[in-house]
């Protein structure tokens, strides 16, 4: 591991609720070394994605500054961000989020058609090869189970090589075998591209897996410990 | 590569069918039928007109003159141009069945040679020539159906023209050229002219045209010979015509109507635009997930905007290919029902003209109604995959300016298309008037119910509430329901308001004014015995006469009289004119004195104040009249007001006595009577003088009315037509409401509501809705309906419930039905299937 590839300082996030404004997060500092895995952890409410989304450009912070590979993204706009996200981070959601018109190739396909790459659909299909779908590449969402659908998402977020994979819960939709299954093959792909992993969990066996945990509470990190 | 990588996004988002965009083609498919099926059908007359142009007009070309035949000269010019000529007479008489048997007809005498192109259609099937031969010392005649069924005649009967008994040879079914004869009082009789020569009939000063066609050399240079024939006759009163626009009136007329409708169908589009906009801004709704997805992965707003803009695009084109489709098809289906009819030609084909006008007016609409929830598609963040859509924020500047470019060019091609900017630029600023309205009424009907659901009132009133609430909720459905309902009544109602003072403006005022009779061609020995039958008669109110000259207008100051009037009416064609020692009664001079008692020095006119202002004629001036092909020249010594609008007697010009001596005329003369005493005096003065003819000012009236109610028809249809769409868009709206009135439903019975409440709660918020959408258009109604009727047709306006009573009621039938057609779902639904769901 060496040098801080993401860097949160003193970052507050306040965002408009139905009774007013909510402070989400108050005041964040975190950095992340490269290849490390760092497990986001604490009770519901607790800022836990919407952290993760800070550190992805998803989302803007109030205040303090984001850092990624040294690229300052509070001062970028959203079309910077998205620019800035090809090739660089692959993001996997709890609820899957593919595209339901695009059939499973075309969904892994997608970033690197955004990126220009040439060979994007060559290296989609290696890469749902690699994560056990060579067989249901021409396959709509609808068509696949639920662990099938976080596959391909998970094949999507790993295909450009990106140096970061943020992932969201990632097994929460799934039951346990299920759940298992798509742990092992995020952290084999972590593993095989030596990726740096931010992993949003309620899990403690998956916390343990990561090479450290950050404990959140009411939108403060209460508690940081290597594993 | 950013435009090739969005089409190929786009490509794969429209793989998932047309499910939500079934308004979407409904609406602008329906608005581009509507306008293509009226251009197309507008098209197909012209092509008709124009293709047919010799046999319209009865020849190549024609020379027309009022109240006189051709002179030699005119005649030797003929011979030198053409190959040959045919003279044809043409004017209105009474038609005379034993001894009281009368009726109006236009009668046309025609010569051997008639007709030079075209056919005539008779019944039985024999030749013209067979028809018109004499028999048993009478001349032959063929007569329209309609006046041979009113007369009760069969052939081979006898009846008289003046002072000639003719025989019905056959009954006339086609006349090849009658669509260039323009407005007519009475059905056709064609006899020849050679026996018309006892009739009595066309004697110096009575009233009639002679039209000369002739049949040129092939490959004559209309424009060559039209120039020459003007320059060589243009004083004389002689007016040239030729194939090339063989009807102008008709051809004017359809281009006119043609245009005014498709206006109206545009209008109609702009409700379609309504729905489409809604569908697209559904569509884009139900796509935020995939739209936050794309910029998680990578994607720039650019890119977003040009998928969707990409989708639009081809969906609307496919919404305008089969729009076009059914506006072409319909027509094409029903040419055999137009074509029987119309009374002239109609050519259908497939014309690309009308469907380019009809394409471009759907692909801009689309556009414009799509541009604004696609530019907000643009702003939709990352973040809305973790915590809801947001507020997506307002277009940017180049979308505004997207949004002006494409009203501009709405607008611009409209008025380009029809030809009238005024009518185009009316047109629009009145659909976008009457949206803003309905959206202002729409919003201002929201706080209204909101205000309304919580006074005491409707307290214990749970559907009333229920219902107010939803109206008043965050829900889009008053501003949908209002919008895409509210500018079709708004058309109808307006057609309404006008159709019905028009109406009463004609039927309830006119005849209180105006007179009964009309006569005219009394000849002058004819004059005083005319009026000692009606001196004495109590049952006549009034009676006017004056002579009756008809005479053009050639020089005014010594110019040309086109070069200074322009196109104003009263330089065109021939005027009634007439003479008077002394001012008449009711005339009021308003400038300048009348000429004293039996003035004999150089001529004098007195002119129609309004007509003279709007031509810029002073005191002074002087005119020079041209009748039976002699110039009169006089001065504008006074001017006068002359009411037109009371069917009554009005002359633009009235000269001196002297000025006028020695020129052949007739008289005219208004007859007020009771209705019941309109028979005998007919009866009496007919019989005493055949030759005159009477004109039935009621009868007259019902043609005007005739007229008037079809192009009422053709704009309610028109207006039909908008309404259809915005019962789709009305459709569309219910339909996206079916989720929200589940979760509704269910929250209700969960709570104790019955069906029937629930049914009662969905079916008032239905028929508030469809109640405002209809007193808002009422209101537009109305107002449009004041502003023709003050400012266009210069009459009264009085608001007319009776129609307006409709629109509201249809406004809430169609609401209903719409509402209701969905309202099974969420009545059947059981509460733990959606509460269960949305956990």
């Amino acid at each position: 591991m060496t040098g801080t590839i993401l860097a949160l300082k003193d970052v507050a996030l306040t965002l408009a609720g139905n009774a007013g404004m909510v402070e989400i997060l108050r005041g964040i500092t975190l950095d992340v070394a490269r290849g490390e895995t760092v497990g986001l952890v604490g009770p519901s409410g607790s800022g836990k994605s919407s952290l993760l989304m800070l550190m992805g450009g998803l989302e803007r912070a109030t205040s303090g500054e984001v850092t990624a590979l040294g690229a300052d993204l509070t001062a970028m706009n959203e079309d910077g961000l998205a620019r800035f996200r090809r090739g660089n981070m692959g993001v996997v959601f709890q609820s899957f989020h593919l595209i339901p018109t695009m059939t499973a190739l075309e969904n892994v396909a997608l970033p690197m058609e955004l990126a220009g790459v040439g060979d994007a659909f060559a290296r989609a299909t290696a890469e749902l090869q690699a994560v056990g779908l060579g067989g249901r590449m021409e396959h709509f969402p609808r068509q696949m189970s639920g662990g099938e659908q976080q596959r391909v998402a998970l094949a999507r977020a790993a295909a450009p090589r990106p140096a970061i994979l943020l992932a969201d819960e990632p097994t929460g939709n799934l039951d346990g075998v299920n759940g298992a299954a798509i742990m092992d093959l995020l952290f084999g792909l972590r593993d095989r591209h030596g990726a740096t992993l931010v992993l949003v969990t309620h899990a403690p066996e998956l916390a343990a897996r990561c090479d450290r945990v950050v404990r959140l509470a009411d939108g403060l990190i209460v508690g940081e410990g290597m594993v | 590569m950013s435009l090739l990588l969005a089409a190929r996004i786009a490509r794969r988002e429209l793989r998932g069918g047309l499910a939500g965009f079934r308004v979407f083609l409904a609406c602008l498919a329906l608005g581009v039928a509507a306008i293509a099926g009226v251009g197309m059908v507008r098209s197909a007359i012209e092509a008709g007109l124009s293709e047919q142009g010799a046999v319209l007009l009865g020849g190549d070309a024609e020379m027309a003159i009022t109240y006189r035949f051709a002179t030699d000269d005119e005649r030797a010019y003929m011979a030198t141009i053409a190959t040959q000529v045919s003279e044809i007479v043409d004017f209105r008489s009474m038609v005379l069945v034993g001894d009281d048997n009368r009726a109006l007809t236009q009668v046309k005498g025609v010569d051997d040679a008639y007709p030079l192109t075209g056919t005539v259609v008779l019944e039985p099937a024999v030749p013209l020539a067979e028809a018109l031969a004499p028999a048993g010392g009478m001349p032959g005649a063929v007569m329209d159906r309609v006046l041979v069924d009113r007369l009760g005649l069969t052939i081979g009967d006898s009846f008289r023209l003046g002072l000639q008994d003719f025989r019905l040879g056959a009954v006339l079914l086609r006349e090849p050229d009658s669509a260039t004869g323009g407005f007519s009082l009475g059905p056709r009789t064609i006899v020849l002219t050679t026996g018309l020569a006892k009739s009595g009939l066309i004697a110096a000063g009575t009233l009639y045209d002679t039209a000369y066609r002739l049949d040129l050399p092939d490959g004559a240079d209309l424009d060559g010979l039209e120039a020459a024939t003007e320059a060589k006759f243009r004083d004389t009163g002689l007016r040239w015509a030729d194939s090339r626009r063989a009807a102008p009136g008709v051809e004017r007329f359809v281009e006119r109507i043609g245009s005014f409708l498709i206006l109206v169908g545009l209008s109609g589009l702009a409700v379609g635009g309504v729905g489409v906009s809604a569908a697209v801004r559904a569509y884009l709704e139900g796509k935020v997930a995939t739209i936050a997805t794309l910029k998680t992965l990578g994607a720039e707003g650019q890119t977003i905007f040009q998928v969707y803009l990409i989708q639009i695009a081809v969906l609307s084109g496919l919404g305008v290919l089969i729009g076009l489709i059914i506006g072409a098809g319909v027509p094409l289906l029903a040419a055999p029902l137009i074509t029987a009819a119309l009374p002239f030609p109609v050519a259908f084909g497939l014309y690309p003209a009308p469907l380019l006008e009809a394409a471009f007016y759907g692909v801009i609409t689309a556009f414009l109604f799509t541009l604004w929830p696609l530019a907000r598609s643009q702003g939709v963040r990352a973040a809305a995959l973790y915590r809801g859509a947001g507020n997506a924020g307002w277009p940017g500047l180049w979308h505004w300016v997207a949004i002006g470019i494409l009203v501009v060019a709405l607008v611009g091609g409209a008025m380009l298309f029809s030809g009238s900017a005024n009518l185009a630029a009316g047109t629009s600023g009145g659909v976008v008037g009457a949206l803003i309205l309905l959206a202002l009424a729409a919003l201002g009907l929201r706080r209204l119910a909101r205000w309304a659901a919580r006074k005491s009132f409707v307290r214990g009133r749970t559907g009333l509430r229920l219902a107010l609430g939803a109206i008043g909720g965050p829900r889009e459905e008053a501003m949908s329901v209002v919008l895409s309902l509210g500018l079709g009544l708004s058309v109808l109602a307006a057609v309404g308001q006008i159709d019905s003072n028009l109406r009463s403006a004609i039927d309830r005022d006119l005849p209180a004014r105006a007179p009964s009779y009309f006569f005219v061609d009394i000849q002058q020995d004819q004059i005083d015995g005319f009026l000692a039958r009606l001196a004495d008669d109590p049952a006549v109110s009034k009676v006017e006469s004056a002579p009756m000259l008809r005479g053009i207008i050639s020089l005014i100051n010594g110019k040309p009289a086109r070069d200074v009037a322009g196109n104003h009416w009263v330089v065109q064609g021939d005027r009634g004119l007439t003479y008077s020692d002394a001012l008449p009664d009711n005339a009021k001079i308003t400038a300048g004195a009348w000429w004293p008692a039996g003035y004999t020095g150089p001529a004098q006119i007195s002119f129609a104040a309004e007509e003279a202002e709007e031509i810029g004629l002073q005191l002074g001036d002087t005119i020079t009249v041209n009748i039976l092909g002699r110039d009169i020249e006089a001065t504008i010594t006074s001017f006068r007001e002359v009411d037109f609008s009371t069917a009554g007697m009005g002359f633009v010009m009235s000269m001196n006595p002297a000025a006028l001596n020695g020129a052949p005329h007739s008289f005219i003369s208004t007859v007020y009577a009771t209705e019941a005493a309109e028979g005998p005096i007919l009866r009496d003065l007919a019989s005493a003088y055949p030759n005159i003819t009477a004109i039935r000012v009621r009868d007259a009236i019902d043609r005007v009315t005739e007229a008037l109610t079809a192009i009422a028809t053709a704009t309610a249809w028109a207006a039909g037509a908008s309404l259809l769409t915005g019962f789709v868009v009305l459709i569309g709206a219910a339909a996206a409401g079916v989720r929200g009135r589940m979760q509704e439903a269910a929250v209700l019975k969960v709570l104790g509501a019955t069906r029937a409440r629930i049914l009662g709660s969905f079916a008032l918020r239905s028929a508030l809705l469809g109640a405002a959408a209809g007193v808002v258009a009422i209101a537009v109604g109305g107002v449009s309906g004041w502003a023709v009727m003050t400012f266009v047709m210069e009459a009264d306006y009085a608001f007319e419930p009776v129609s307006a009573i409709g629109i509201v009621l249809a406004g809430i039938l169609a609401t209903l039905l719409a509402g209701l057609g969905f309202a099974l779902p969420p009545l059947m639904v059981r509460p733990a299937q959606v509460l269960r769901a949305e956990e």
